[in-house]
């Protein structure tokens, strides 16, 4: 690893539809570079997402490698992703991908929601470039998350509120591993509502704690831009739990990790962490049993995928050099030949399909 | 009631796990080391250990270097003092092989007597041994820090390969890649994953169908200190190293043999590593070197000579 150098990265993460792109965005108006392309806006987010291309078609790789969503709710997940990112050839692909970012710029702001599965990965590479990693975890209430996924990215379930459930349960996850993924590490917490109310506040603490000379030195005139670019109004949805049918004890659990994430913004100390560790038990103990419940469900699904499997499979070795010759071409053999045919390769035709 | 009484009959020395005895074993890591005059290492081998776990238990046999002082001193040093507990095993321990053999493993002398007292001295969820001249590269202590919680959500044995450096001197190493020395370090704990006796050590347990992680190659270091002599004794013992099983023994006592004698690079396998002035061969090769090095780092896990005599 080389010495410390004025190379920083900051990783913007938290649950997506929680104002990473808000923060990325005015980290880049400031004068933190966003690694180039950037994934265009749409009207999910039509001030841009602050997402470089690369990133988020890496992250989608290793996600499909790691058989784990974006949103994914089972504790197990974080495994699956942190073994794939020890890989060395990934590791050695990231690290040469930052430090041609670096080249163009010293301080970098990466942003994706899926980010937060493959931290361990980031950090290495950072340190091989030398380049001190930050990390600024994006809260917003749970309800608000769940209801702008609803909104914005379409109900999952015909009808009912299990995609509420489901996205409760993930959002849930999600907020506490990266917590636990980033502690011990230079980070911080910040509020969507603070970032939209007086984003000045939150944005200077960032630079002073980080170091970052693109805050500390901006001009009044990126200032100016940043005003422009936060707009209150991007706050479009706001909910409750009377909007959102979510079970009393995955409420409850939700509700207390909101706590206790907003506790460590105030105060990132032992005392907090801990609540969040007994949490992330808590979590994981009604997960296993929310999956033992539904266990017949999995075996199920599993059984039916593997019929269907075996269905798609049967076809295919099936097809010999006979199946290859253009029906047109089988038909005009005269039909006592092909039945001594299929007699010697073994192919005979049941009666019932013999007479069609 | 312990759960193995020792043979000699030492309360002291019996062993009782914590599910026995009702004691609550928290979600975690704790790094459990077994060791005899490591003061020289331990500077190295401490500092990722402790960035990597939640608690280090180092049970010390015997030393007379200060062992125990020395990672006292080192776990101060990094502010992990709280998250070290040291402890002492007296007795003497028998050496693996026909000693071990001859030593009924409930005996306060048996390696796996050894292993249960010490492992049951642990309250997190998970364990792994360690050795005190294993040396973590700054990338396997991350990969370990977030294993310490990701593996909270199942149980699963990792095995990770390591890397033997026999150092000549304070700028100069020979590393061997011609093995992959791959062997599981971290276990669950519980009633599954305790310690048995083996022809030649002692083995920990696991139930059938456990799930596996092999980690990469290129985290973790072996050291070994030509100027220490470690293998004299086995120049004059003759040790027998026709099977398999000791082979990793037998290629250790040869790189040593080789580098003493000045030809390593006829033996095979062997690279020599030379730091930069100033720099240690040890950190230079645990913090800069291994990471560059095209991969796969080594090729096979056994000679090919050994590899047909391989259980399946």
């Amino acid at each position: 690893m080389t010495e410390p150098t004025s190379r920083r990265v900051v990783f913007v993460v938290g649950s997506g539809r929680s104002g990473t792109s808000t923060m990325a965005g005015t980290l880049r108006t400031l004068g933190m570079h966003v690694p180039q392309p950037e994934v265009v806006a749409d009207a999910t987010n039509p001030k841009g997402f602050g997402e470089p291309r690369w990133v988020v078609d890496l992250h989608t790789e290793l996600l499909a490698r790691s058989n784990v969503q974006v949103s994914d709710a089972r504790p197990r997940a974080w495994l699956d992703t942190g073994t794939t990112s020890g890989d060395h050839a990934t590791r050695a692909r990231v690290a040469d991908w930052l430090e041609e970012q670096l080249a163009v710029a010293d301080e970098l702001v990466i942003k994706d929601p899926r980010a937060a599965w493959f931290l361990g990965l980031w950090r290495a590479a950072a340190d091989r470039c030398g380049a001190t990693s930050s990390y600024v975890t994006m809260l917003r209430p749970v309800t608000e998350v769940v209801g702008s996924k609803q909104t914005y990215y379409g109900r999952m379930g015909a009808g009912s509120d299990q995609g509420a459930v489901t996205r409760t349960a993930a959002w849930v996850n999600m907020m506490l591993h990266t917590e636990r993924a980033t502690r011990g590490q230079q980070r911080a917490f910040v509020h969507y509502g603070d970032l939209l109310d007086d984003w000045t506040r939150p944005v200077f603490a960032l630079g002073e704690a980080f170091d970052l000379t693109a805050v500390k030195t901006a001009m009044a005139v990126d200032i100016a831009e940043v005003h422009r670019f936060i707009d209150p109004s991007l706050r479009r949805v706001t909910m409750t739990w009377d909007d959102i049918g979510v079970p009393a004890r995955l409420r409850e659990l939700a509700d207390e990790t909101w706590q206790a994430l907003d506790g460590i913004a105030a105060d990132d100390s032992p005392k907090n962490q801990e609540w969040c560790d007994q949490l992330r038990a808590a979590y994981s103990e009604q997960y296993a049993e929310a999956e033992a419940f539904a266990h017949s469900t999995v075996v199920a699904q599993r059984r039916a995928a593997a019929a269907q499997a075996r269905r798609e499979a049967g076809a295919e070795p099936g097809r010999t050099g006979v199946d290859r010759v253009p029906h047109a071409v089988r038909a005009m053999v005269p039909r006592a030949v092909r039945q001594k045919l299929r007699k010697v390769v073994g192919r005979e035709r049941p009666p019932q399909q013999g007479q069609a | 009631m312990p759960d193995i009484a020792s043979l000699e009959g030492d309360p002291a020395y019996d062993v009782t796990w914590p599910w026995t005895s009702g004691e609550p074993l928290v979600p975690g890591l704790t790094c459990v080391f077994r060791v005899r005059n490591e003061a020289r290492n331990l500077p190295w081998v401490l500092p990722p250990i402790f960035s990597a776990v939640q608690q280090v238990l180092l049970v010390d046999n015997g030393s007379d270097d200060g062992t125990a002082d020395v990672a006292r001193r080192v776990a101060e040093e990094c502010g992990a003092a709280d998250r070290l507990t040291v402890l002492d095993y007296p007795h003497r321990v028998s050496r693996a092989g026909g000693e071990h053999l001859a030593t009924p493993a409930t005996s306060v002398h048996s390696l796996t007597h050894f292993y249960n007292w010490c492992f049951a001295h642990v309250r997190t969820t998970y364990s792994m041994k360690w050795d005190g001249d294993m040396v973590l590269t700054p990338e396997g202590a991350g990969i370990l820090r977030d294993l310490a919680w990701q593996l909270q959500a199942t149980r699963a044995i990792v095995a990770m390969p390591r890397h033997p450096l026999t150092v000549v001197d304070e700028s100069t190493g020979w590393l061997d890649l011609s093995l992959r020395f791959l062997e599981p370090w971290i276990y669950p704990m519980g009633p599954d994953f305790t310690f048995v006796k083996a022809f030649d050590w002692e083995l920990r347990e696991f139930p059938s169908g456990v799930e596996r992680i092999v980690l990469q190659q290129g985290l973790v270091l072996e050291v070994k200190w030509l100027d220490a002599d470690e293998y004299a004794h086995w120049r004059r013992d003759g040790v027998d190293f026709t099977n398999t099983r000791l082979y990793r023994k037998l290629r250790e006592f040869e790189v040593d043999e080789a580098i003493r004698n000045g030809d390593p690079e006829a033996l095979g396998g062997l690279v020599r590593v030379t730091a930069p002035d100033g720099v240690h061969i040890i950190d230079h090769v645990s913090r800069d070197w291994l990471w560059r090095q095209p991969r796969p780092l080594v090729q096979h896990s056994l000679p090919a000579t050994l590899k047909e005599r391989v259980r399946p």
